[in-house]
């Protein structure tokens, strides 16, 4: 077995959803950050874009929201106004109307609120483990990866434990909707736009709509007002309630985002586990637990880029940006940016400082959730660290066909019991 | 332009800021431990917390409307002397000032 390493040739298709089956094409990023760290590319008559992928240039441009706004989308793919309206959550929202939708929610999110969950999250993963260990030779994503975001996301919005399959099917298949092995409803290969104005694209979006509505008309019979939902009903400091479709959307991006991010971090911490035998070591003493989770979720970026749109000209590394172009961070680029990081390609516990981008850092989106991710990657790897002697990649492993979210969707693994 | 952080082990370190830049930076810039400002000030993520020393509180102000609601979310306590220090603007009138960075 051999460790992953990129193959593809320097110039690989960023808009190719298939490009990124065999990784993300990071020879292609590498060749952009020396040659051509503002680089355009030609897509389908007037939908190209800009490609930032130096790590420094990202966290410049991510702090001006008022000339790269959010507000127009936040995917590669143009949208029209009316499936914006439709479509959009606060992170397709610039300041202060984000400011105001944020600091509603932010406190459920908060470190010391999350903290909150230390013992839960240590009880969930030992159920996780236990029952995945024991089978000796296993799919880590399915086994561990997949289910420990599912499970807290299910205590956070307060939703029994039966219905959590079935709202991780529906999460997968909303962010993952470019997928085949996650959705019946191809997004690039969809034959139909009755799905357009649906979150995500998806009619998995307008299930999960109905399922919030109900699960709020429940919990509002019973006096139940804990959680982030219950927040996000509340008026802003402003006064303003948000609307039916805004909240419905919201729903959709906890569902989505509080998922799969954690889970692809959990996979690829498991998979440099696999490829670097010294991490288990580090892992089973106490020295790297500061950094640890940083360093995971760099290696992994599960959020490959985010897209922003320029609001005027500026010039860029002898290049201009017009008003209206399209500009793409690419985070995946940033992360292995040999500017920043020593030995990029290694994943290196102790690392500090860590200027990664995974979580959007530098700019007024940077991820809500972020405590908890960084929580939930310790306190599984802590714990998974103390039950093994060791693992080793048992087949080679598969990456999700996306071209914005990245991870490993299948990783075959066996292990050794301590 | 002169800003001292007292540390949580009592320890002080200075940095000069020039006009204009906010307190969050000069942190970041001079390597304050505690300060961290994950969101480059832009009012989404509070790691930037200080407490204003009671000697320059009543010149730096308080905080506006969202600084307020974004402060319920700190990880140190909140208290009256709280601001995030993003929001602080060095300016010739705040030349020394003091500020004590909370304990993780």
């Amino acid at each position: 077995m051999t460790i992953w390493h990129p193959t593809d040739d320097g110039f690989a298709d960023l808009t190719s959803h298939d490009t990124f089956v065999s990784g993300p094409p990071h020879n292609t990023f590498a060749r952009l950050r020396r040659e051509d760290p503002c680089s355009w590319t030609e897509w389908d008559a007037g939908q190209g874009f800009w490609s930032i992928t130096r790590n420094e240039d990202i966290h410049a441009l991510n702090r001006q929201a008022d000339l790269l706004s959010s507000a127009r989308g936040i995917r590669m793919e143009d949208q029209t106004y009316e499936e914006y309206l439709a479509r959009r959550t606060f992170q397709e929202t610039d300041p202060p109307e984000h400011t105001m939708t944020r600091v509603k929610v932010a406190k459920a999110f908060s470190k010391p609120v999350v903290a909150r969950f230390d013992a839960q999250i240590r009880a969930l993963c030992d159920e996780i483990l236990d029952e995945a260990l024991d089978k000796g030779r296993f799919d880590a994503t399915k086994e561990i990866a997949r289910q420990l975001p599912m499970r807290m996301l299910g205590q956070i919005i307060g939703v029994p434990d039966a219905d959590l399959p079935w709202l991780v099917e529906k999460g997968d298949a909303l962010i993952a909707n470019t997928d085949p092995d996650f959705t019946d409803h191809v997004l690039d290969k969809m034959t139909t736009d009755a799905y357009r104005l649906m979150p995500f694209n998806s009619p998995a979006g307008a299930e999960l709509y109905d399922y919030a509505k109900t699960l709020m008309a429940d919990k509002a019979a019973r006096g139940d007002t804990e959680g982030v939902l219950h927040l996000m009903l509340q008026p802003g400091p402003d006064g303003s309630v948000i609307s039916e479709t805004e909240f419905r959307n919201f729903f959709c991006l906890l569902v989505a985002a509080g998922n799969d991010t954690t889970r692809y971090s959990i996979a690829a911490g498991i998979q440099a586990m696999c490829h670097q035998p010294e991490l288990l070591a580090q892992m089973q003493g106490d020295e790297i637990w500061d950094t640890a989770p940083d360093e995971i979720i760099r290696w992994a970026t599960p959020a490959l880029y985010f897209r922003r749109t320029a609001t005027r000209d500026f010039e860029m590394h002898g290049k201009t940006v017009k008003a209206g172009d399209k500009v793409l961070y690419w985070f995946a680029s940033g992360n292995r940016d040999e500017a920043v990081f020593d030995d990029p390609f290694r994943v290196d516990l102790a690392r500090t400082p860590n200027r990664h981008v995974s979580f959007g850092q530098g700019g007024p989106h940077v991820c809500l959730g972020m405590h908890l991710a960084r929580l939930e990657v310790r306190l599984l790897f802590q714990e998974l660290a103390k039950r093994i002697k060791s693992i080793e990649p048992a087949g080679d492993h598969k990456f999700l066909r996306s071209n914005f979210v990245g991870g490993i969707k299948e990783l075959p693994v066996s292990v050794t019991l301590a | 332009m002169k800003a001292t952080w007292i540390l949580p082990d009592g320890s002080e370190r200075s940095a000069d800021v020039p006009a204009g830049r906010n307190l969050m930076e000069a942190a970041v810039a001079a390597n304050i431990p505690g300060v961290i400002g994950e969101c480059g000030g832009t009012l989404s993520c509070a790691t930037c917390h200080v407490y204003v020393d009671d000697a320059w509180r009543a010149k730096v102000g308080g905080p506006g409307d969202f600084e307020e609601a974004m402060l319920d979310v700190t990880e140190a306590e909140r208290t009256e002397a709280s601001r995030l220090s993003c929001q602080i603007e060095m300016t010739e009138a705040l030349d020394g000032i003091v500020l004590r960075v909370p304990e993780a």
